[in-house]
């Protein structure tokens, strides 16, 4: 048997550690090892790095995760299949319509089903407008941590214009569970169009503010270049997707090689930088911004008619209701069909919503583009009403392997830069 | 400036099965879902990976995705509501448990994937470790590890990863309970979790009356006559 793979990749690739080090290791013959984290300001969240100092340079990091580890995969074992969309939206909180669009699409396709176009138009529109919103918060927090104070404030404002085109249309402005296997939980709103077109017209405006700001700005640039580089051929070992993966020449995009939700239709370009550094991941996800309102844009004018749920009843949650003043969904036709001409509707629809629809026995895996790269789903079921097992592939778990890579013998400083860089969440990174 | 291409020639399923078999005669081969999965067994696991990657023309540059999925022995009827979905019954038994893991790997230069499924015993099951291929298995393996208590030899660091080093069992077993710790809440008060709720389940052989219900926390304020 051979078990052992011979390939030499040396030592600087593999990251290790355990939760606790022994005292007495601490201190070495000429380093010493300092907690970062798990609170501290530029660990976005709480991740928590062993650093292995020598003076001000680091020889080693060990990235320790699990402080934010909610047993969301477990959970969702126990709820229905629509139930899980409430929980998976929570894993990587910063961009919540990718979790639940790459889970209801694993659902869809062990249905067998495919949601109508009008909802596979919005779902990217939203995801679109959640990458920009992602992207936004990386320059803000990413700024906050190298100095740029005022990014972060920014950042965050025009977030919030996004998220207010979220809450007006799910309710929420995170976490929003609103994309369900088969298609949406409602219609949009009729100023739906008019709210993105105010976005797409305020957000190019804002990110000339940003580009005057950090683009040409020396200390922006003396943080940034050279710092934390990753060859392409390391970031396709470590596993790394995403705009690291792009920034490092690999012009990889999911939307591109297997699209889904109907990204064949729309016209964007790849982004890539070749020196593969930290600067060139800022210039990747700024034009990546600028590419989704591209696809926004487009889809908006494609924008088709039509219902946003699958027509079979067996399946279809009740997604002609429309949010009403009391915040509560209502639909008074539909109410008046099940309470008051059909039993049969009323008993499926009694049904649907306590026990849920079952689905057929197997395993999908299915990855979409998120904002940090390959989210991919794999849902097995074993065809009763609850899933089987999700198992969730997290962009930024497996990218956070790379940290050591990228940071080793530079100084402490360089590290919060390609912590940074990364773009960790750390709700994915535990789940 | 590296040996990565990215390009759109993939191969069929049909052929990957095709290649992969002559050299693996005994890896069987499924194509559901519109998946290809094929079944490695633990010796041959390393040697065929290693072939997917080198292969010139399956070209499997990158391991995607590393996942666990826990099958426990014994015999489980699954009971579907055939008169609302069609969908029928089926029986599941198995003479061992297994944890079953799945390798998802991606050409990029052909834009294909497929996944090399793994299964080892649940009780005290090995896996050779796949980091000497791609270092990047290394987290998804710890995890595996730390949720279905599956050993990769091999490993640079076997370590638990999300729960804590001294945490006991492995949450993402199907023996494992949910709600299995003991949580104190305010006013010694007892929240079931959710498989212990009276929940309309599809499944399931033990009826609803024997199931234990314990007391809702509304029910514990009216007991102690809280409420007037």
């Amino acid at each position: 048997m051979s078990t052992t793979a011979s390939d030499d990749f040396g030592q600087d690739v593999f990251v290790d550690g355990a939760d606790w080090e022994v005292v007495e290791d601490a201190v070495g013959e000429s380093t010493i090892t300092v907690n970062m984290g798990p609170q501290h300001p530029s660990t976005h969240g709480v991740l928590r790095l062993v650093l292995e100092l020598e003076g001000e340079i680091v020889r080693n990091v060990k990235p320790v995760i699990g402080y934010l580890h909610t047993g969301i995969e477990k959970n969702a074992e126990y709820r229905t299949w629509v139930q899980g969309t409430t929980f998976v939206t929570r894993m990587d909180y910063l961009s919540p319509f990718y979790n639940e669009v790459a889970y209801c699409l694993a659902v869809e396709k062990l249905l067998d089903i495919e949601a109508p176009e009008r909802a596979q138009a919005i779902r990217v529109i939203l995801m679109e407008f959640n990458r920009i919103a992602s992207h936004l918060v990386w320059l803000a927090t990413g700024g906050m941590e190298l100095g740029a104070i005022g990014m972060m404030i920014y950042g965050f404002r025009e977030r919030e214009h996004i998220l207010d085109l979220f809450e007006s249309q799910t309710g929420l402005r995170m976490n929003h569970a609103w994309i369900r296997p088969g298609g949406l939980a409602n219609d949009v709103t009729e100023d739906f169009v008019e709210r993105c077109e105010h976005l797409l017209r305020l957000i190019p405006e804002k990110m000339r503010e940003y580009e005057d700001l950090l683009l040409d700005n020396p200390i922006w640039r003396g943080r940034l270049t050279d710092v934390g580089v990753l060859t392409a051929d390391d970031a396709v070992r470590m596993g790394v997707t995403g705009p690291l993966l792009r920034a490092a020449g690999v012009p990889y995009d999911l939307r591109k090689a297997q699209p889904y939700c109907g990204y064949e239709q729309y016209e964007f370009d790849v982004q890539t930088q070749d020196a593969g550094d930290s600067f060139a991941r800022f210039l990747v996800r700024l034009e990546e911004m600028r590419q989704s309102m591209r696809i926004i844009r487009q889809a908006l004018d494609l924008l088709p008619g039509g219902p946003v749920m699958v027509a079979d009843k067996r399946i279809a949650w009740p997604a002609q209701q429309s949010l009403g003043p009391d915040g509560l969904g209502n639909d008074p036709e539909y109410i008046r069909h099940i309470m008051g001409e059909s039993m049969e509707a009323l008993i499926n629809h009694f049904k649907l919503v306590t026990q849920g629809f079952t689905v057929p026995a197997g395993q999908v895996y299915v990855p979409v583009e998120s904002p940090r790269g390959e989210l991919g789903y794999a849902v097995t079921s074993n065809g009763t009403n609850k899933p089987y097992r999700i198992h969730v592939r997290d962009p930024s778990f497996v990218n956070l392997q790379a940290t050591n890579l990228m940071s080793k013998d530079r100084m402490v400083s360089d590290l919060i830069a390609v912590v940074a860089s990364i773009d960790p969440v750390m709700g994915g990174v535990d789940r | 400036m590296s040996g990565i291409s990215v390009g759109h020639d993939p191969l069929t399923h049909e052929r990957i099965e095709q290649l992969v078999q002559a050299r693996f005669p005994d890896v069987a081969a499924d194509i559901t879902f519109g998946e290809l999965t094929l079944f490695a067994s633990a010796e041959d696991l390393i040697d065929l990976l290693r072939f997917c990657r080198d292969d010139d023309e399956l070209a499997c540059e990158a391991l995607a995705d590393v996942g666990g999925v826990h099958f426990p022995a014994g015999e489980h009827v699954i009971e579907r509501q055939t008169s609302t979905t069609g969908w029928p019954a089926h029986r599941v038994s198995r003479d061992i448990g297994v944890v079953e893991v799945n390798y998802v790997l991606r050409s990029l230069s052909r834009n294909h994937w497929f996944r090399v499924a793994c299964a080892t015993s649940d009780d005290g099951g090995t896996l050779p470790t796949v980091t000497g291929l791609w270092p990047g298995a290394n987290f998804p393996e710890r995890e595996i590890f730390d949720m279905f208590g599956v050993v990769f030899e091999g490993h640079p660091d076997m370590t638990r990863i999300l729960m804590p080093d001294d945490w006991l069992g492995h949450p993402l077993r199907k023996d494992y309970p949910l709600g299995g710790v003991d949580t104190n809440y305010k006013h010694g008060k007892f929240i079931p979790p959710p498989h212990q709720r009276d929940l309309r389940e599809v499944i399931g052989d033990t009826p609803a009356a024997t199931r234990h219900l314990p007391l809702l926390p509304g029910d514990a304020d009216s007991e102690t006559g809280g409420d007037q």
